[in-house]
């Protein structure tokens, strides 16, 4: 198995480089983007190509000829990246990378990154939506992601590969860059007045295992990862110890312009899960062999828990 | 799940309510779970003796829900009595939460009927709440002032019969439908299926309908214990 993993810089690529390292079946690993990895990888190797560098991306795939593409290239809005520079890059990195692996003939599977945004707001008829509902995004991101799953499900049915799209619940933890667990970090977070819907989330570990598994399985088609349990704004933001603000529709606008001067912007599908909250269903743990996913509150807890910073000195005079 | 997961409370099974300060802090401090649909665990078994002490209730056939997922088809004569005084049958004898279908969609009141178990009324709903194991109510049509069983929703039906389904008939204790007296709630043998049918069939859906409407009826009108 020759596995392409784009967006390897993020904090989801490099663990997927990581544990994709760890198996034998898997012979060679490529991986690109537009930051370094976040760890040290042994085996796999990276190239630093901005998606906007076409030709340089498209020549990358083209030379390494994968048999896989695990397609981390999906940049979530205010993660990294505004949410045009998001959009933009997405788009460039999805069709370049997966219409060159294409090209070289060897490309036997495909599995996106995607997300529950895909579903739109939450609705009342699919509070926990499974694969089997239709997705409807209504923000620029739930668009992206839907996109992606699109331009891929079309090159596999023009080359005859099978694709996978994992749409994944918020991944949150304390080491990634993710607009959600910046928010929930603030000291003061925006929540809904009127509305407390319930959310889920995943475990980075649990999604890139999901990744991995996908990858060996080939399973074709939708899966939703989605961590057991859910969670709900002010029982997030309480669980933090962090006091909820509640906002009212119009002021929404202002909350979010408050946050981002407070280093958290807020793009607008993290507005629509606090307004309206964000679940989803399937049989994604079963189908790909994952066992226990961690619960949507265990995320949230770890989430919290930060490495105390002990000034040295401080602590050599206390252990003296 | 572990206990660091849920904090103490199930999505499932009524748990034991603590001290007032216990539950406020509980509560202060985030310390409490939701689950997909809604539901407030915490907030729901608060309710529940103040609901227990408001419905009163005569309960028989209880032992004939299996733990797992089902389906409670049950009458309905003016709208929220019957569904509370099933909710506090179940609660009391089978130590179980119900997932009652009718959510509305209304912000705030949907709301805050989800927090204490109500869903959306749609297939889609129903088979989640039952995939994930909950004993899902689905009630029959508004009977107002008559007494008998309502017609079944048959667009809801399709989603139910890969399940245990369950008639259940609930009749106000009192005279002229007036609830003077514990109501009573019949709980009956779950349906036969006829497993010549596929998944999902729709006309297992309708014969499953059919069935449950009539033996609910019979329940009603005392041909069949429960």
């Amino acid at each position: 198995m020759r596995v392409l993993v784009t967006g390897m810089g993020g904090e989801l690529g490099t663990r997927v480089a990581q544990l994709l390292e760890e198996r034998d079946d898997v012979t060679e690993i490529a991986g690109c983007d537009f930051v370094p990895p976040r760890r040290r990888l042994r085996r796999a190797e990276f190239r630093r190509i901005d998606p906007r560098r076409r030709e340089r991306l498209r020549d990358f795939v083209l030379d390494f000829a994968p048999t896989h593409v695990a397609h981390f290239g999906v940049y979530e809005p205010a993660s990294r990246l505004s949410p045009d520079d998001a959009s933009a890059r997405t788009e460039l990195a999805t069709v370049t990378a997966l219409s060159a692996a294409a090209r070289t003939g060897r490309l036997e599977y495909v599995v996106v990154r995607s997300g529950l945004e895909v579903y739109g707001p939450r609705q009342n008829r699919a509070s926990i939506p499974d694969e089997s509902v239709p997705p409807a995004p209504r923000s620029p991101y739930g668009s992206s992601l839907l996109r992606v799953e699109t331009v891929a499900a079309g090159l596999g049915r023009r080359h005859g590969v099978a694709i996978g799209a994992l749409r994944y619940a918020p991944v949150v933890g304390s080491h990634v860059p993710s607009p959600l667990g910046r928010l929930l970090r603030l000291p003061v977070v925006p929540v809904s007045a009127t509305n407390d819907p319930p959310f889920s989330l995943v475990h980075p570990e649990d999604a890139c295992r999901a990744m991995v598994a996908a990858l060996v399985h080939g399973h074709d088609g939708p899966l939703n990862i989605v961590g057991p349990g859910a969670a709900s704004p002010w029982q997030a933001v309480r669980l933090g110890g962090r006091i909820p603000l509640p906002v009212i529709g119009p002021l929404w606008g202002a909350a979010s312009r408050s946050a981002e001067l407070l280093g958290a912007a807020i793009a607008p599908h993290v507005v629509e899960l606090l307004r309206s909250g964000r679940t989803g269903a399937g049989e994604a743990a079963a189908v790909l062999g994952l066992g226990t996913l961690r619960s949507t509150q265990e995320v949230l807890t770890d989430l919290y828990e930060w490495a105390e910073v002990v000034p040295l000195a401080a602590a050599q005079a206390s252990a003296a | 799940m572990t206990i660091g997961a849920t904090f103490g409370r199930d999505a499932d099974r009524v748990s034991p309510v603590e001290s007032p300060w216990a539950e406020l802090r509980r509560r202060v401090s985030g310390r409490y779970p939701r689950d997909g649909f809604g539901l407030d665990p915490q907030v729901s078994d608060l309710v529940a003796p103040v609901l227990d002490l408001l419905v009163r209730v005569h309960v028989e056939g209880a032992e004939q829900i299996a733990p797992g997922a089902a389906t409670l088809v049950m009458n309905r004569g003016l709208g929220v009595a019957e569904p509370a005084a099933l909710a506090v049958a179940v609660a009391r004898e089978v130590g179980r939460r119900v997932r009652v279908v009718g959510a509305p969609d209304v912000t705030g009141l949907g709301g805050a009927l989800r927090r204490v178990g109500a869903i959306g009324s749609s297939p889609a709903e129903i088979g989640a709440a039952l995939a994930a194991g909950h004993l899902v109510v689905v009630p029959l049509a508004l009977t107002w002032l008559r007494a008998g069983a309502g017609t079944p929703p048959l667009e809801l039906m399709q989603a139910i019969t890969s399940f245990p389904v369950h008639p259940v008939g609930v009749r106000a204790g009192g005279p002229f439908g007036l609830a003077v007296r514990p109501w009573r709630v019949t709980i009956g043998e779950a349906l036969e299926r006829d497993e010549s049918y596929p998944a999902g069939d729709p006309l297992a859906a309708a014969d499953v309908a059919e069935a449950a409407r009539a033996a609910v009826d019979a329940l009603l009108h005392g041909t069949v214990s429960g």
